[in-house]
């Protein structure tokens, strides 16, 4: 409803209501001090403030005004007064996080044992470490309450932060000594100990943090952090100058409302969520294209951003206050869509809204382009969906009915029009996202690894972030990153290659169902007294400094891991093991614009192939752990985990196994070797051949032969003889340039593609003008073998080959023009017209259909197996034309064979048996 | 023989021909290269060595006795050169909407809001002309020999003009002379980087960096290493360019397409801003970038002996100043042309006045939002003609050294012929200065945001549009 224009008037509005409250504050103190005094400043008029919002009581949890109770404000009954706030709440998995999807432990798509549910309240975020303990679990983790102190900050209240998994709210649960949802864990004796739900109250969904301009997080997560459930919400409403902190206590503040108690028009500043709204969970955004956006390399507070690296900006990077590489050339803007004036609203909208709403062509009948069909919205604004569209990322698993209802790419880009020059278009477009282009590389920095098999001090998890160079903080010079393209199954059947960053995790794990080992545990093991245990210190202090720097700080001897185990299994830790896992993050956002975007057909069409680019997971592997991938994502990884000589851990995608075979950068060696190797055979053989036959023809002077001069060629034979040889010679050089482009730089690539295909339907045509020449002239009768005798005679001929020409005999066969070819002739050019040349045209016309009828050439075995066949073609094609040319000097001069193709006139021996 | 050679080449050719025509046919057509800006730039051939020419004629005793010498040879130089503005500093005649006969403006005959104007004033103000001695109403056009061939044409740097535009003490005419050659940016920036009467004073967009700018601040003079006259291409001395403060059409105007593709971004959606924003708007981003430029003069406060003098907040004589860097620039529809303010016209002391206001709408498709430098002030009008006044400032009885309003308004207004009352007081003016000189380089240039969503720089509705064009449509969608 509310839309981008009137930001910053609401931020107008924000400094005019704090004017306002200062000015009420001001006339209250004065009036109350004296009466009389100057005359009110006249209001200040902010008309556009919100315009279409209308001004309303703030209500707590029994429905009354929050100005006569002092108590926090409830959203549900507030905004719940008109908007239907059951059907938000319980439509949302923003709020849900998973609650309605849980499953006995490690029953989810991920197959942790202790993930309950796919959602944010179940899944375990190794990176945050801290997990949701399963019900029943002797060694807690987090129970529920703690589960929202802590991850309270990052979810939108309702779901589990109100109700219980069996479904009743928190505040009713009946308490239970060892379950885990009415307990905490005392941090003492980690023993369970009752948590007052009365006392704290539960964190409703939260409406201001995404609907008022800059909630206060910051508030609302102090609430949580304390305990405060109940005053969360209206913690985020600290600073808009409607509710006021004094001391632990917050009081509303008269002046923001009527004497009807209701706001005053001014503080309502209710909006449809800004980018900053979503970036309060989500990540860096920034929306000011003056102000030089910040961020140090791999900052934790951005939990978010450093998953991947995208930053929601509109500034170019050479504008940003960020150390990065090469800054001054990176004229690019952070987000494409963001310097498009585009909000994350845009394309993540509410299901229903009418504005945005379009039907999937799953469920659309096909004949309708558009359902103008709409919700009124007014009936939108009573049921807004709080299912917002998005895509397929591969490390979101909340919500799967909903996966892939987002707009993409196409659905707002053409590509007709803009990737013309593109080759092969369609088959790009089906087998790569348009992000692996237009994401070439992420610029800021991203998280690699999390050690928790060790831990800092401060109980953090040993770290290592990739694009970053130097010690964290303002120095780093931020290098970025290229991500790592892997096949993802998305929600529609596609699979396409998308750019993903990998996290990897290494951890503590005990017990027959395994569980991570919890935090304390970790710490009672490591520290003593804010500081490293002496045993620690004494197997980690390589240098013995005192201290453990990143080198020391890691499980790399097995002194260190048995010290570690020790120290578990003395805390009653059964069988503490390592494990490692590698988390997929999808990437969407800093889209490229078309300058930016990967263009050249080398960056993947060569050896170096930027498809099957590895990507570092890990600097190092903890002593004897192993990592990997966390099932249930629908990232397909069929490529290869090796470490290299350092130990570092690295991961090559092979898009060999999708179905993808990459012209240019992918060989079947074999064949190749199979290829160069009949290539040279034939030359050695008629090397060998020809320099017997130079020997012979001194030793053994031919006969003279009479000769008689008759006009072989027509025309047209010699027309369409020499246009199939220039082809098949374009064809050769150009098909090895396609084959190892690494070896051509001369050439562009998309150009020699071109070539190849235009001078292959060339060559098809001639071929098809050629016989049907041959079949209306009868002249294809020439290539017809005659069934008497032609074994004797293909072995008169072979003998001449291999003795008489040596001795200086007159051919077997007569040459004429009704007989042009000798037996071994008509058996070779039958083979090679009938076979080779229909299997490299037909194998040809697929490689090529990969774009028109992909479904044929899948059918008959893909690339994978098209391409090689057509390269094995083309060698014994090439080994062909060297036998055939050599064949041509063995006329009665070495010459008069070509020289015949092109004048069409031979001198051909005449027999004695026809002088007789 | 002859026979076989021909079947040998017609083969050939005919072979090759079937398979290149159609492989070229279907090769990716590349984006054609917009045209070559390159093409557009003017020559500058070697310029002939004056040494051995001119070193038996002097020495030089005044400018007029090298004019003379120097018109032996280019005879025609004189008379080309007091055809154009630079000598004039006069418009010529137009027809002007409202008006009855045809008017001129120019520094001779009009007023700004800086100096206020020449008349009364000429020997202070002259320095710049490019003539020697103008020094009164009388002065004569028509004397050849008062063309001042040096100021345009000296290499040396050595050349100063003084009062009334004589060359300064000091200066070795001989040796000036001797060394001419085609102008240079020191030749054109002696006077045009110094306008209002110092550094960077006047125009936002010319200053004393120019001579040796970064590509950040003028990527044509900066990393293209452009002289003023690659764009002002000058044909008989007629230097091309306008500027509103003298002109009021737009012939023998610059313009960026002169040498710059109408389409050459990339981007068709930057490309579809053409009809509607001119190319200064996003490719000036900032102005002044390094050189604080005035943007406010008031005059009322001249002659207080106690506000302390700083030459950049308040000097007696002048009277108030704000100075501004680096800052962004007004924008308003623009079709090249303006109205002006012309002596005499009566105005509305309530109201600012314009004295230049540019011409354009949002309803006229030939007007682009244009960038400008809009200097505003206080200057002294008859509040009983409700006109504005020309003061005596330079010289006798001027306000300078008397700092007496109402002597200095009074011996302004005799040489002007208008009536004065006696009684004056000083109102609001405004002067619009397009931005156009110090193209940034173009990984510079304005993105979406500047204009579009919140942070915009554009007061949409001021311009005529509902909103933010990016949500209520451009002036020539379906939307408006």
């Amino acid at each position: 409803m509310m839309s981008s224009k009137n930001k910053s008037k609401i931020s107008r509005l924000r400094f005019f209501s704090l004017l306002l409250a200062a000015v009420f504050l001001l006339i209250g103190v004065s009036s109350a001090l004296a009466e009389g005094g100057d005359p009110p400043p006249e209001e200040p008029k902010t008309p556009e403030s919100s315009p279409l919002h209308p001004t309303f009581p703030l209500l707590d949890e029994n429905g009354e005004n929050v100005l006569d109770t002092g108590n926090p404000v409830s959203t549900m009954n507030t905004c719940g007064a008109c908007h239907d706030a059951e059907f938000i709440e319980t439509h949302s998995y923003h709020a849900n996080a998973g609650l309605d999807d849980m499953v006995p432990a490690g029953e989810t798509p991920t197959e942790r044992a202790w993930d309950t549910s796919p959602g944010f309240f179940g899944t375990w975020n190794p990176i945050a470490y801290r997990y949701l303990s399963p019900a029943g679990d002797e060694r807690a983790d987090l129970t529920t309450p703690e589960w929202i102190m802590l991850f309270g900050s990052r979810h939108p209240g309702g779901g589990p932060a109100v109700y219980s998994q069996s479904g009743e709210m928190l505040t009713e649960l009946a308490y239970s000594a060892n379950s885990l949802e009415s307990n905490i864990v005392n941090a003492e004796t980690g023993e369970l100990e009752k948590w007052d739900w009365e006392k704290s109250g539960v964190v409703k969904m939260n409406c201001f943090l995404c609907h008022i301009p800059e909630p206060n997080n910051d508030a609302r997560k102090a609430a949580l952090t304390n305990g405060d459930f109940k005053w969360a919400n209206t913690a985020t409403l600290l600073g808009t100058g409607i509710v006021e902190e004094a001391g632990d206590e917050f009081t509303w503040n008269e002046a923001a409302f009527t004497q009807e108690k209701e706001l005053v028009q001014e503080f309502v500043a209710i909006q449809d969520p800004e980018d900053p709204n979503c970036g309060v969970c989500h990540g860096l955004v920034h929306d000011n294209v003056e102000d030089p956006l910040v961020m140090d390399g791999c900052s934790p507070e951005r939990w978010t951003t450093i998953t991947t690296g995208q930053i929601i900006s509109s500034q170019r990077l050479s504008d940003s206050g960020m150390n990065l590489a090469d800054k001054e050339t990176l004229s690019r803007t952070w987000d494409a869509h963001a310097e498009r004036q585009l909000e994350c609203t845009d394309c993540h909208y509410a299901l229903n809204n009418p504005l945005y709403y379009q039907e999937g062509s799953a469920t659309r009948p096909e004949h309708l382009i558009f359902d103008p069909r709409r919700l009124e919205v007014g009936e939108y604004l009573e049921k807004p969906l709080h299912q917002f569209a998005r895509g397929d990322s591969a490390q979101s698993m909340v919500s799967p009915n909903v996966k892939d209802t987002m707009r993409t790419c196409v659905d707002c880009h053409s590509t007709e029009s803009t990737h013309d020059w593109l080759p092969y278009k369609d088959r790009h477009i089906n087998a790569l996202s348009c992000e692996s282009c237009h994401i070439p590389k992420l610029y800021s920095s991203a998280n690699e690894q999390y050690d928790w098999t060790v831990i800092d001090i401060n109980g953090n998890a040993q770290t290592q972030c990739r694009g970053a160079e130097g010690d964290p903080g303002v120095n780093t010079l931020l290098t970025g990153y290229e991500p790592v393209l892997l096949p993802r199954e998305n929600a529609d059947g596609s699979t396409k290659l998308v750019p993903h960053n990998l996290i990897t995790t290494w951890f503590w794990v005990y017990g027959e169902d395994e569980r991570p080992v919890p935090l304390r545990d970790l710490k009672l093991v490591y520290l003593e007294n804010d500081s490293y245990a002496p045993d620690i210190l004494a197997a980690f202090d390589a240098n013995a400094d005192g201290m453990l720097d990143d080198s020391e700080l890691l499980i790399d001897s097995e002194e260190k891991s048995a010290l570690i185990i020790k120290g578990l299994e003395a805390l009653g830790l059964d069988n503490p093991r390592i494990a490692g896992e590698i988390q997929p993050y999808s990437i969407h956002h800093d889209v490229a614009t078309s300058e930016w975007a990967t263009n050249d057909c080398q960056t993947c069409h060569s050896q170096n192939t930027r498809l099957t680019q590895e990507i570092e997971l890990s600097g190092y592997s903890p002593i004897g752990a192993k990592a990997d991938f966390v099932p249930g994502s629908n990232v397909v990884f069929d490529g290869e985990i090796y470490e290299n000589e350092d130990g570092a851990l690295f991961y090559k995608p092979a898009p060999d196994k999708e179905n993808l075979y990459i012209l240019g950068a992918d060989k079947v060696n074999w064949i190749d070797a199979f290829g160069l190797w009949a290539f040279i055979g034939v030359i050695l053989g008629v090397g060998l051949h020809g320099g017997l036959r130079i020997y012979a023809h001194y030793k053994n002077p031919p006969h003279e032969t009479k000769t008689k001069r008759v006009y072989m060629y027509s025309v047209y034979e010699r027309f369409w003889h020499w246009l199939q040889t220039a082809a098949i010679v374009i064809l050769l050089i150009t098909g090895m340039i396609i084959h190892n482009p690494d070896s051509y730089i001369l050439f562009k690539f998309s150009g020699v593609v071109i070539t190849h295909n235009v001078v292959a339907t060339i060559l098809a045509v001639n071929a098809a003008f050629s016989l049907f020449y041959h079949l209306a002239s009868g002249e294809i009768k020439q290539y017809i073998p005659e069934p008497k005798g032609f074994f004797n005679q293909i072995l008169t001929q072979g003998t001449y080959y291999m003795k008489g020409i040596f001795k200086g005999e007159e051919h077997p066969t007569e040459k004429d023009p009704e007989h042009k070819l000798n037996p071994l002739q008509q058996v070779t050019y039958d083979m090679i017209l009938n076979v080779l040349l229909p299997l490299q045209g037909i194998t040809g016309i697929l490689i090529w259909g990969a774009q028109r009828f992909p479904n044929l050439t899948n059918a008959l075995g893909g690339l994978p197996f098209l391409a090689p066949f057509h390269t094995l073609i083309a060698w014994l094609f090439a080994s062909f034309i060297v036998m055939h040319v050599y064949l041509t000097t063995t006329g009665h001069t070495p010459l008069a064979g070509i020289a015949s193709m092109i004048h069409g006139w031979d001198d051909v021996e005449v027999h004695n048996h026809d002088a007789e | 023989m002859r026979n076989k050679k021909r079947v040998w080449i017609i083969g050939i050719i005919v072979t090759l021909a079937v398979i290149l025509i159609p492989t070229i046919y279907f090769l990716p057509k590349e984006n054609k290269r917009s045209d070559d800006p390159w093409e557009n730039l003017p020559l500058h051939p070697v310029h002939t060595d004056h040494t051995a020419i001119i070193e038996d004629r002097g020495p030089f005793e005044t400018g007029p006795d090298v004019t003379r010498v120097c018109l032996e040879c280019h005879e025609n130089s004189a008379s080309e050169m007091m055809a154009t503005a630079h000598w004039t500093w006069e418009s010529k005649p137009y027809d002007i909407e409202g008006r009855d006969e045809p008017v001129t403006v120019g520094k001779k005959n009009q007023m700004n809001n800086f100096c206020i104007g020449i008349q009364s004033n000429w020997s202070g103000c002259t320095s710049c002309h490019a003539g020697y001695g103008w020094d009164s109403a009388d002065y004569d056009f028509s004397n050849e020999q008062n063309v001042d061939c040096l100021a345009c044409h000296d290499t040396t740097g050595t050349y100063v003009k003084s009062t009334s535009g004589l060359p300064a003490e000091g200066v070795d005419l001989l040796d000036v002379a001797k060394n001419v050659g085609i102008p240079s940016r020191e030749n054109c920036g002696s006077c045009h980087f110094k306008g209002g009467g110092g550094n960077a004073v006047k125009h936002g967009d010319l200053d004393e960096t120019l001579y040796y700018p970064p590509d950040r601040v003028d990527v044509h003079m900066g990393k293209h290493d452009f002289l003023c006259t690659d764009c002002h291409k000058t044909e008989a001395h007629l230097v091309s360019g306008r500027s509103i403060s003298v002109s009021l059409d737009t012939e023998n105007q610059i313009a960026c397409t002169d040498c710059h593709s109408e389409e050459l971004h990339e981007d068709e959606r930057i490309n579809v801003h053409l009809d509607s924003v001119a190319c200064q708007t996003c490719h000036i981003p900032e102005a002044a970038t390094r050189d604080a430029t005035k943007m406010y003069w008031d005059w009322s406060t001249a002659g207080n002996d106690s506000i302390e003098e700083s030459t950049h907040e308040y000097l007696k004589i002048k009277g108030s100043f704000v100075y501004e860097s680096d800052f962004v620039p007004e924008y308003r529809w623009y079709n090249g042309t303006a109205d002006r303010y012309l002596i005499g016209d009566t105005m509305n002391p309530e109201e600012v006045t314009s004295m230049n206001l540019p011409l354009g709408d949002i309803n006229d498709t030939t007007a682009r939002i244009f960038p400008f430098k809009v200097h505003r002030g206080k200057q002294p009008y008859d509040t009983v003609y409700n006109y504005f006044l020309q003061p005596k400032t330079v010289g006798e009885g001027g306000f300078w050294t008397e700092f007496d309003w109402d002597l200095a308004l009074r011996l302004g207004s005799e040489e002007i012929d208008m009536a004065y009352s006696g009684e004056y007081d000083f109102a609001e003016t405004e002067m619009f200065w397009p931005t156009t000189h110090m193209v940034a380089s173009a990984d510079q240039a304005l993105t979406c945001g500047y204009c579009h969503g919140d942070e915009s720089r554009m007061d949409w509705e001021a311009l005529g549009y509902y909103g933010d064009p990016i949500d209520w449509g451009g002036r020539f969608s379906a939307k408006r």
